[in-house]
């Protein structure tokens, strides 16, 4: 279109408040968190600068490292677990089945839901008196097996995997779904008539054609499962004894129990460049563009 | 679930019948399926069900249907935790931010697919950038921020990160959408002339309307489910939303399970409610929203 001075004026009026709100509050906050981050400060009294001092002792830390290998726990976890039964249980659902739709509308179900009501669900389901688990096994005469799931640091962390993996296959499994119905049906027929079992066919066509989609898949689920604060918070806070703590706990808990923000903030800073240079290593690796 | 049970023998009772394939192996997909139907399913059903139970018919009857049906955790849970403030409080926040969001998040990719200029592309990226962002990363930066703003602890509070951060995903969207428009449309428009902002208000908008109900369904599921901002932003309990509430009731009365789910099942009744209404569009939306290109 011409840009007459008048078009240049509509740009910027139409521009102007997406920019202003986003720089204000998703990007300034990130650029402030790197100058918090070379100074000490509780908040209230006067800020001092003390150089790197903070990522110093943040390297230094036992808690954070724990809370690292946490993290990088959570993430294979999610990865190993969230796609492959996203993907198996989408072969199976790709044919012509009846009821395929109720399997579809539960299968996506947990995905719609918030994060507190599954953590508080699944802290219900692993009450070490009577959570579902438990009773189940009470009922089944495996009463021995009974656990304390997530006060127990053996099986907290386990715990919360299960949870994390529950809350988002269905997300994977409906965009493998989505990937297998563009597989178009010739190429399987052919591979049918060259007398090629169910079994080859998958492994040698299907899941070839879509392996595209099982990457995205995979760079969703690490960069998803990397975010896991809220799901922790609420069912262990990081807890028994740091058994479930990952970075963003750490970073919580130290800035706002303990009253540290510049420390706090240099936390946020590296997360922030984890994240970044994790999501990129794996996206080259995979060899698709970051954005 | 029974009914699936019965259509499933049913439909290979047919298959056996019409084809040669072995009827066990569908049998055995069925059983896998309904399995995981089960897993996926049950947790909520469980709590829903038990949700309507006495505490000391919940210490001895777990899986069954209650005998008789107690509505007194409602009644706690609505009391104690305070949930009609809570349900007006998500409801002001989540229709309030996914209408400002969408609106100028649409009117600024209108500029950003239907103009060409100099920053455009860059503008764009600036956009995207945000995507990529950990939101976590920035909880400790944003209530240093707000709080330097006076913005903590207010009914408004929530808004502007919840605006700020699905921005991205909303021009995104948005963006990709009307691209796909043929050039001549403004054209034709300006021929009649109209102005700039009133062929996007009255032809750009309502040709967009299925990338709109994508985006209207995106930004409100997250808003409504979100919790991180609003756990650091917000203490005052009179402007908490479901989920702050939520969990700060269960964390004060860890052992009273019944009034637990109650709370739990008020909260899940409207989201599920939406879901099974539209379902296509939630499913389109969320993982359109979570793929993003």
């Amino acid at each position: 279109m011409q840009a007459a001075g008048k078009t240049k004026g509509a740009i910027i009026i139409g521009l102007l408040p997406a920019i202003l709100i986003y720089s204000v509050f998703a990007i300034l906050p990130i650029i402030q968190s790197f100058y918090y981050s070379v100074m000490e400060w509780n908040g209230f009294s006067e800020m001092s600068f003390v150089g790197l001092a903070n990522f110093q002792a943040l390297f230094q830390d036992g808690l954070f490292w724990n809370s690292v290998k946490n993290n990088i726990y959570v993430v294979l976890a999610s990865v190993l677990g969230q796609v492959p039964i996203a993907l198996f249980i989408a072969l199976l659902l790709n044919r012509k089945l009846k009821g395929l739709k109720i399997f579809r509308t539960i299968g996506f179900l947990p995905v719609v839901l918030s994060t507190v009501v599954i953590s508080l669900t699944w802290s219900l389901i692993y009450n070490s008196e009577n959570g579902l688990i438990n009773e189940l096994l009470r009922m089944v005469g495996l009463g021995g097996l009974a656990q304390n799931w997530l006060g127990d640091t053996n099986w907290s962390m386990i715990a919360v995997c299960v949870t994390v993996i529950w809350q988002f296959v269905g997300l994977y499994l409906i965009i493998f779904l989505a990937a297998l119905q563009n597989v178009p049906e010739e190429v399987l027929e052919a591979a049918r008539i060259d007398g090629a079992s169910e079994w080859t066919t998958t492994w040698k066509v299907t899941v070839p054609m879509i392996w595209d989609t099982i990457i995205v898949a995979i760079i969703l689920c690490i960069a998803g499962s990397l975010k896991t604060f809220d799901l922790i918070y609420v069912m262990t806070n990081g807890g028994p004894s740091h058994s479930t703590d990952v970075m963003a706990l750490y970073m919580f808990n130290e800035t706002f129990s303990q009253l540290q923000y510049g420390y706090g903030s240099a936390v946020s800073v590296v997360i922030f460049f984890f994240s970044l240079i994790l999501i990129f290593i794996v996206t080259k690796l995979l060899g698709r563009k970051m954005l | 679930m029974e009914t699936t049970v019965k259509t499933s023998t049913g439909s290979q009772i047919e298959r056996r019948k019409s084809r040669k394939k072995p009827g066990w192996k569908r049998l055995m997909i069925y059983i896998v399926l309904i399995l995981f139907a089960i897993v996926n399913a049950y947790p909520i059903i469980w709590m829903v069900i038990n949700s309507f139970k006495s505490e000391s018919e919940f210490a001895v009857n777990q899986f069954g249907f209650p005998r008789e049906f107690v509505l007194e955790n409602y009644q706690n849970a609505w009391e104690i935790a305070n949930f009609g403030v809570l349900f007006k409080n998500s409801i002001f926040i989540c229709v309030a931010a996914t209408v400002i969001t969408v609106l100028i998040g649409a009117l600024a990719s209108y500029f950003l697919s239907r103009f060409s200029f100099k920053m455009n592309k860059f503008i764009y990226t600036f956009f995207i950038f945000g995507m990529l962002i950990p939101i976590h990363a920035t909880l400790v930066p944003m209530f240093i921020l707000m709080r330097n703003l006076g913005l903590l602890n207010t009914p408004i509070t929530l808004l502007f990160p919840y605006i700020a951060f699905h921005l991205p995903i909303t021009i995104f969207i948005l963006t990709s959408f009307m691209k796909a428009f043929p050039k001549d449309i403004e054209e034709s428009a300006i021929m009649d002339g109209c102005g700039i902002f009133r062929i996007f208000w009255s032809i750009v908008l309502p040709m967009s309307r299925p990338a709109l109900a994508t985006v209207v369904i995106l930004n409100f599921i997250y808003n409504w489910n979100e919790f991180s901002f609003a756990l650091v932003l917000i203490n005052d309990p009179a402007f908490q939303t479901l989920p702050l509430g939520l969990a700060n009731f269960a964390g004060q009365f860890t052992t009273n399970y019944g009034a637990q789910m109650a709370g739990l099942t008020m909260s899940l009744i409207p989201i599920i409610a939406i879901y099974l209404m539209l379902e296509k569009e939630i499913v389109k939306g969320m993982t359109a929203g979570a793929v993003k290109g």
